[in-house]
């Protein structure tokens, strides 16, 4: 019997093992290369030592750095903000207003954008709101407009009304979720204690289904400040985000430790936003459970 | 123990119906609270009892009928303005909140300033006995602290009705046996009228001043703890309550306020009207609680009612023991209850008996 927990370890060890193997090298190895090349200096297409500080320095004193970081922050965090805004009543309706058993029937339904291709669907956007696309056609046929509004050409309201929808399903499901769990008769008892439902909505639900809110937000917000694909179709590709400028950095312009630096910096940022979202969201789950 | 009956009324039923669909669940509720009366909704589980707490609530519309309360008609009126609040049998804490800021909960709007209101809560902790409990997590509490916190949530706001579904069926037996005591208690000293919903008959007697005993959307029975032990009026209401040994029995003759009947294996009797309610259309059985027959002794003077019997079963029970006796050599079998006292032996099965009782302890069903 002493022997069974490092036995158990080792068989749990043999178990993870594919996908520990997996992950270290398709993961963990080009992140520290990435990180590696972040302090190397470079030349075009060439990574070569000595170790230098040279590459952040330069992400300090270029402001071109801090503005695609600030925009992509502000894009994907307006993202956030309207989808998790968006999804909230579809998921309260789900939860509270249909029937029990047809509760699964509807997220299914909800869940149907998944079955398309992300990249399709972004590329449909293009046909319904490019120029002369579906839009400007019912626009200019009913006479609300006399030229093509070409809103995909919009830059950041065409990428952030695109990523909007993409992401709507991923913010509803926690959101639900977290609704479900929340008791019934705690409703009850505040309307009991003299609330209205609108405020007992406010003083019990609300903050009761916050965790699921918060959860809603960063699964939104982490993919959208790296996405990639909207920005190079969406607004003719003329408002690069962080993914895009990595890319402009790394294949295009081939120097290797410069876009590194920006995208561990990125990493960094991306993290304290998260890090900011985890602790709001223990503030509401430490009261709970 | 009788309550008396020239309090004011607090609620009135004027027959209440409530459909749900096709399903009648509430069938013609009639009858009224006194205030300041502890009274019960007792019965099985699906007979309407926590269906008429919460139409009392405002948690449920009713589908005809009159509910008054304080002598207004609560049609249309929302359960937040109702004067009325509820114990939930979940004890509905809220999870985020600090148990001060669950008791504060309904004071939002109290016009009181902010420490008058921090007093209240105060106050209210420690009438449930959670003298400074304030701070704590209401998650973190134990569930008959929880109950503690939703009794003082709801009597800070010193409503005109306390509605309790069910509240002590969470807790373990020591501690729902004391906090039915404790309820009774904080009844007497706030006055309030109390609305117990119970499917604990024992709980109820012990409880209430009057209890409704309710069987399929009906109330079968409204009456004192002691009037609905002694003198059930229905043979569901006695069986539903305590144990009741039931004799099949022949009505003799019915004069005025004596009805003589001729009970199988117990012989003839005069029951007095009182102890035959009205009619309820089932084949007559007289019906006797076991405390009130008793083994004689040898040494024991005869009764002036006695019956032989022969002991069938014998359940010891430390201070009582129980006996399932066949009476007087016929097929009637009733159980009886002995406690037992030095020089009283338990008596074993088989042993011929004789079975004293009393006939105004009879009860007539028919």
């Amino acid at each position: 019997m002493a022997a069974t927990p490092s036995s158990e370890a080792r068989a749990g060890l043999k178990l993870i093992s594919p996908t520990a193997i997996y992950v270290i090298l398709l993961l963990a190895v080009p992140l520290a290369t990435v990180l590696v090349y972040s302090v190397m200096t470079g030349g075009r297409g060439i990574v070569s030592l000595p170790l230098t500080i040279d590459n952040y320095a330069q992400l300090w004193s270029k402001s071109v750095y801090g503005y695609i970081m600030f925009k992509s922050l502000m894009v994907a965090l307006t993202v956030t903000f309207i989808t998790v805004i968006l999804a909230y009543p579809v998921a309260y309706f789900v939860s509270f207003h249909v029937k029990p058993d047809r509760k699964s029937l509807w997220l299914f339904l909800i869940t149907i954008p998944f079955w398309t291709s992300y990249i399709i669907r972004v590329s449909l956007w293009f046909v319904i709101l490019g120029y002369d696309g579906v839009l400007d056609k019912t626009l200019m046929g009913l006479g609300i407009m006399n030229t093509q509004l070409n809103f995909s050409s919009y830059g950041i309201p065409a990428i952030i009304f695109v990523l909007a929808h993409a992401y709507a399903p991923f913010a509803v499901l926690p959101i639900f979720v977290s609704l479900e769990k929340v008791d019934r008769s705690l409703l009850e008892a505040g309307q009991d204690l003299g609330e209205s439902r609108w405020i007992t909505f406010l003083r019990v639900t609300l903050p009761l289904s916050m965790p699921g809110v918060i959860a809603a937000a960063l699964i939104v917000f982490i993919p959208t400040v790296g996405d990639y694909v909207t920005p190079k179709l969406v607004g003719d590709g003329k408002e690069p985000m962080i993914a895009n400028f990595i890319e402009t950095q790394l294949l295009k312009l081939q120097n290797f430790p410069q876009g590194s630096a920006f995208a561990v910096a990125s990493m960094l940022m991306v993290g304290i936003v998260s890090v900011a979202f985890v602790l709001l969201n223990r503030r509401f789950i430490g009261g709970q459970k | 123990m009788t309550f008396s009956d020239d309090r004011p009324t607090m609620i009135e039923f004027k027959d209440v119906h409530k459909y749900y669909g096709d399903y009648h669940a509430l069938r013609g509720i009639n009858g009224t609270i006194k205030a300041g009366e502890f009274f019960s909704l007792l019965g099985p589980s699906g007979c309407g009892k926590t269906t008429l707490l919460r139409t009392i609530a405002g948690f449920e519309d009713i589908s005809s009928g009159v509910i008054m309360i304080d002598g207004k008609d609560m049609a249309g009126v929302a359960a937040n303005v109702r004067p009325t609040n509820m114990v939930f049998q979940s004890y509905a804490i809220f999870p985020h909140m600090s148990v001060a800021e669950n008791v504060g909960f309904g004071l939002r709007k109290d016009p009181r300033s902010k420490e008058e209101k921090a007093r209240a809560v105060a106050e209210a902790l420690e009438m449930v006995g959670l003298k400074g409990y304030g701070n704590r997590a209401a998650h973190a509490l134990s569930g008959g602290q929880r109950q503690r916190v939703a009794l003082a949530r709801a009597l800070i706001l010193k409503p005109k009705v306390l509605l309790l579904d069910e509240p002590l069926s969470a807790l373990d037996k020591k501690m729902r046996e004391h906090m039915q005591v404790e309820l009774i208690k904080l009844q007497r000293q706030v006055g309030i009228t109390f609305i117990l919903v119970t499917h604990d008959q024992e709980e109820a007697l012990v409880m209430s001043d009057r209890i409704a005993v309710m069987f399929e959307g009906e109330i079968a029975q409204l009456a004192d703890p002691e009037t609905l032990y002694r003198r059930p009026a229905t043979k569901k209401v006695a069986d539903f309550i305590g144990t009741m040994n039931f004799v099949p029995a022949e009505i003799l003759s019915e004069t005025g306020n004596a009805v003589e009947v001729d009970a199988k294996g117990l012989g003839r009797v005069m029951l007095d009207i009182a102890q035959a309610p009205a009619k309820a259309g089932e084949s007559p059985v007289v019906g006797l609680r076991p405390e009130t027959l008793t083994l004689l002794y040898d040494d024991q003077k005869p009764s002036e009612r006695e019956t032989d019997g022969v002991i069938d079963e014998v359940i010891y029970f430390g201070d009582m023991t129980y006996y399932d006796v066949y009476l007087g050599g016929t097929d009637v079998e009733v159980r009886l209850s002995m406690r037992n006292v030095p020089g009283r032996p338990v008596l074993d099965v088989g042993e011929k008996v004789r079975v004293a009782w009393s006939p105004s302890a009879l009860v007539l069903f028919r």
